[in-house]
């Protein structure tokens, strides 16, 4: 089932509980966020329009971190951008080739919202979903999302008229379908994210001799980088699976982890989609010209 | 995909993530009911063992949302609301989310001490709870004997001030029991409403929000203010196309939702409020039917607005005429179903007794009371007190909504309550103000001047003294006059400093309360109970103040053996018990009277007339306005802003800002200031200053926030940043104190709150 989540910014007050619940529930380390909240307002006293920006993975269908990722740490089940936090190598490609600039590294590993994979699959709600207070936060079915986005963007046109729904589209169809009380690119969604293949990412941006080195490890030393890196993955203990991959059952072949990780029999080709030519730009496209703070 | 679906299949997780933990495999549906169980996350803390839930009261705000809290192995692992809860509805704020990173806080208080430095020096040494209760048992007993009982003030403050500022204080005998809740919030709102209804509207506003289609927010500043309820309401409200109308100096979160955002000047909302009545009445859009049927002084108050023309107000307020009139017929629009929230914190410029009663009488003029998509009626739940001797002293504090003076005669001023030795209340009443709950900042001259008596000892529980009450500099001149200062606290707040004896409370997830009985569309009881031991040496405030009472004589006040004993004794007066609560999710709703319906043609209102009072004979008699009066305040001096102070989604009070959790979020506060009034003084945004107020009084550093949501004569911060106690790791110095620039206040003649809007600050460059 591919699953998404609404993400409503006519209705997002700032709070930050999203921030905080996710943080505790999913016990992340210190200076992990998977959610930042910012004003976005613009205008000049007192003509003044705007909200919040939540800005959160948006686990896009043509993921550019996926695409990139040369060790299958990043991966997609069920319509979400998931994380297999043992088998990153800290390469960062994901970092700089992500358009929306959401992956940050920690400790040497990257990391990102994975949408509450481990929590939901075991029948819960993603914890920002569930305490959210002004109902700007929903999960479900991606259909059931999409339509729901819809709904909302026409009851709010009178008083929002560029209202409209965000990530149908967007690099192949977004896991977060944003409803937007105004033209996207002004709460900082670009029309057109760029999704950089990782052909386009290891020509431009990666040295030849690093590329060699990184591929290496990731292809052939998947076991041997897993035990070099469990000690700081400690502090990422939410969700990394450490048990035996032939025990990860789900018909997506990669439940908890390592499945996905290469050699592991059944996970995911990372490098699948990547054979294709790419726009080839690692510039983050997100700008904060607008954020007060 | 219902909300309340959600909450269930959070539930369901919890179990199956219990199950998983202990039994070490599982099935669960996933949302859909098709997904297989397919997680193998084993360090996730809910695999780490059987997960037990216990029921509580939120304690990281006075909201008193109901929670659930996840505890795992000992240890609390995470908090949601509680689906059951008329206020939580399963979701919960930042706050609320931090409370498992509140409990973990290293500063915490961890054992009783005694001062063996100086006051204000902050040295101590450790004690049992035996040599600290000893101790202040012989302490009081000596004020008592020396001067009577009423020298000894009590404060208190949240969750778990019921123990001391209301039922120890009591018991003791001392009138002078005060919670900053009062006089320093809420009593203009709640004397307003006495003088206008006849009784006071309750600590939690009382608005039929479901079937609400405009809300009118006065300074109200929901979302930054982020009590959970009216979050849910608010964007409920606004998802269905609602009306939203904010009149704030500031862009607040809540104005960016606004149809309607008038950006008043400071200090001018009574101006605002007469207009609008103005324009209801002269193009006749208000409400006849309720005019007639329910109020009194109808006549006086169309006369006393007749000249308060938007023009007129316009000139005050800095608003245009055509913005008021526009506002006006909005809001006329929808009403009765529109509603101007009473708001919370109203203790502003020292008339705000009479704002408030602006406010209640333009809802009126609306006919926005007594039905649904109003204000409604609220009432407290059925629920017997444990049955106890008479008191020493009758209404101590009263809470933020009672009125202990208060005798339903009808007089304004009631008789005083006396203290065993005769003495009543030293805060003034009756002779610098009019009537209300016991005014905590004018407790503290008393402590230095002696007059009229002096009040010798204080009891301070959770009550965050130097960073809630006016004039700092003098309230710790008068901690050190005191001679026996005993502080209950779970944070080494500043004034702990200064105490001769620190009781180290355990925290809301650690301990039982008093049940809360509270007042609501459907009142209800809610369950505060344990889910962990008290970390360190720490004790529930109830056994305190049971283990102090025993040892000053007041054993036959604390007759229970234990809490569980007290609670299953006043459950029962609702058949019910502790185990009977956890059944039903810690929560029992009753039915309550919202509506005019409900009356069965009986008036609600109990003020002399029985109606709703819009000219005010009481007040009239004591030589005050019997209509309200737009008073201008006083205007900055040259070079100075007015300094306007308010909350952040993530922090309470003073209470929040060393959680690591939350101070991770905003570590410090920053000064708003309009983008073109910084730049007039060569300053930008992220600039660090210093800020010097209209006394000469300076705090800092600061760091700006030049924007354009602020108007040009006021600068904001958010409230209880600055700590100065290097005890709080997190918070020590971080930002700047909004109350040590506060070393004016204007009293409200009426109801004695301290209006705390009143000062002025200049910045400076960080030398």
């Amino acid at each position: 089932m591919r699953s998404a989540f609404l993400l409503d910014l006519a209705q997002c007050i700032g709070c930050e509980a999203c921030t905080i619940a996710c943080r505790v529930g999913n016990e992340l380390p210190q200076g992990v966020r998977y959610i930042q909240i910012s004003e976005r307002i613009r205008g000049e006293f007192p003509d003044l329009v705007g909200g919040f920006d939540n800005h959160r993975c948006y686990h896009c269908t043509d993921a550019a971190c996926v695409n990139v990722c040369p060790s299958g740490a990043l991966f997609q089940e069920d319509g979400l951008t998931r994380v297999n936090w043992d088998a990153c190598t800290g390469c960062e490609y994901c970092v700089s080739s992500c358009p929306y600039d959401v992956p940050v590294m920690n400790d040497g590993v990257a990391t990102k919202c994975d949408g509450c994979r481990d929590t939901v699959n075991a029948g819960g709600t993603p914890w920002c979903v569930e305490t959210c207070p002004s109902d700007a936060l929903q999960f479900g079915p991606r259909e059931e999302i999409v339509a729901e986005a819809h709904r909302r963007v026409d009851r709010i046109r009178d008083k929002y008229p560029e209202a409209q729904v965000y990530g149908e589209s967007q690099a192949g169809g977004l896991g977060v379908l944003v409803v937007s009380p105004e033209d996207p690119a002004r709460m900082g969604l670009p029309a057109a994210p760029e999704v950089p293949t990782a052909a386009a990412v290891w020509q431009e941006a990666v040295k030849p001799a690093s590329f060699f080195v990184t591929t290496l490890a990731a292809v052939g030393a998947g076991v041997l980088g897993v035990i070099a890196r469990r000690n700081h993955l400690r502090e990422l203990a939410h969700l990394h699976g450490d048990g035996g991959g032939e025990e990860s059952g789900g018909e997506h072949g990669h439940g908890g982890g390592d499945g996905a990780l290469p050699g592991g029999g059944d996970g995911p080709d990372p490098h699948g989609a990547a054979a294709a030519e790419g726009p080839g730009s690692a510039d983050p496209v997100r700008t904060d010209d607008e954020v007060e703070r | 995909m219902a909300r309340a679906d959600l909450q269930i299949t959070r539930r369901q997780f919890l179990k199956a993530g219990a199950a998983t933990g202990a039994g070490g495999a599982a099935a669960a549906s996933g949302l859909g009911g098709t997904q297989a169980f397919a997680a193998t996350s084993e360090d996730a803390w809910y695999r780490q063992g059987e997960i037990e839930t216990t029921f509580n009261v939120c304690d990281m705000c006075p909201w008193h949302c109901g929670i659930i809290v996840h505890t795992v192995d000992g240890e609390v692992r995470k908090i949601d609301g509680n689906p059951n809860d008329p206020k939580a509805r399963g979701q919960l704020c930042p706050r609320g989310q931090g409370g498992v990173s509140f409990m973990n806080d290293p500063d915490r208080l961890q054992a009783p001490m005694v001062r063996t430095g100086e006051r204000g020096e902050g040295k101590f040494q450790e004690v049992s709870w035996e040599q600290a209760l000893d101790l202040i048992a012989q302490e009081l007993n000596k004020i008592k004997e020396r001067s009577g009982p009423e020298a000894l003030a009590v404060f208190g403050h949240n969750a778990g001030d019921w123990w001391w500022a209301d039922h120890f204080a009591q018991a003791w005998g001392t009138p002078n029991a005060a919670k900053p809740s009062s006089a320093l919030c809420v009593s203009p709102r709640e004397e307003a409403a006495e003088l206008t209804f006849g009784f006071p509207i309750g600590g939690y506003e009382p608005v039929d929000w479901a079937n609400l289609e405009t809300v009118v927010l006065i300074g109200t500043h929901i979302g930054e203010d982020a009590r959970n309820t009216k979050m849910q309401d608010l964007a409920e409200l606004h998802g269905r196309g609602g009306q939203i109308i904010v009149v704030d100096p500031r862009f607040s979160s809540a104005a960016t939702k606004a149809d309607h955002w008038l950006p008043i000047k400071p200090g001018t909302d009574t101006a605002l409020l007469l207009a609008w009545m103005h324009v209801f009445i002269e193009e006749d859009i208000y409400n006849h039917r309720f005019i007639e049927n329910w109020t009194t002084g109808f006549e006086q108050l169309a006369e006393h607005v007749a000249d308060k023309t938007p023009e007129w107000a316009a000139e005050i307020t800095d608003l245009s005429a055509e913005q008021i009139r526009e506002s006006a017929r909005a809001m006329a629009d929808t009403a009765p179903q529109t509603v101007i929230v009473p708001g919370r914190h109203v203790s502003w410029y020292g008339n705000d007794t009479q704002r408030m009663r602006a406010v209640y009488m333009l809802n009126v003029v609306m006919g926005a009371y007594g039905c649904e998509g109003c204000l409604h009626f609220n009432e407290q739940p059925y629920l017997d007190d444990y049955s106890l001797p008479p008191y020493q002293v009758e209404g101590a504090a009263g809470g933020c909504a009672a009125d202990p003076d208060d005798d339903d005669d009808g007089e304004l001023l009631g008789e005083l309550a006396d203290g065993p030795t005769g003495k009543t209340r030293a805060d003034g009443v009756q002779e610098r103000f009019l009537r209300g709950p016991v005014a905590l900042q004018e407790l503290i001259e008393p402590m230095i001047s002696g007059e009229p008596y002096r009040i010798e000892g204080l009891i301070c529980y959770a009550t965050n003294l130097l960073h809630s009450v006016p004039k700092t500099e003098r309230t710790i001149e008068a901690l050190k006059e005191l001679e026996l200062f005993v502080a209950i606290d779970v944070l080494p707040m500043e004034h702990i400093a200064y105490a001769d004896i620190v009781l180290p409370e355990a925290t809301y997830l650690e301990r039982y309360d008093d049940l809360y009985a509270l007042a609501h569309k459907t009142p209800y009881i809610a369950l505060r109970e344990p889910a962990v031991e008290p970390m360190y040496d720490t004790r529930p405030g109830w056994w305190i103040a049971k283990e102090l009472g025993e040892r000053v004589g007041l054993e036959q006040y604390f007759p229970w053996d234990d809490i569980e004993e007290y609670l299953n004794t006043r459950l029962r007066s609702v058949g019910s018990d502790l185990d009977d609560l956890r059944s039903r999710g810690g929560i029992i709703v009753q039915e309550g009277r919202p509506f005019f319906e409900d009356f069965e043609g009986e008036s609600p209102f109990t003020t002399p007339s029985g109606k709703v009072e819009l000219y005010c004979d009481r007040l009239a008699e004591h030589g005050q306005d019997p209509v309200p009066e737009f008073e201008p305040v006083e205007e900055p001096p040259e070079g100075f802003f007015r300094l306007l102070y308010g909350r952040h989604p993530v922090h309470t009070f003073a209470k929040t800002q060393n959680t690591p959790e939350l101070a991770d979020l905003y570590p410090e506060n920053e000064l708003w200031i309009n983008v073109d009034a910084a730049r007039d003084l060569g300053f930008a945004d992220g600039d660090r200053v210093v800020l010097e107020n209209q006394d000469g009084v300076t705090d800092g550093p600061i760091k700006l926030k030049a924007t354009q949501r602020i108007r040009r004569d006021a600068v904001y911060m958010v409230h209880g940043f600055g700590h100065a106690n290097p005890k709080l790791s997190q918070a020590y110095t971080k930002g700047a104190s909004d109350n040590r620039l506060q070393s004016s206040y204007a009293l409200d003649p009426i109801c004695g709150a301290a209006g705390l809007r009143v000062n002025f600050v200049r910045l400076e460059s960080e030398a």
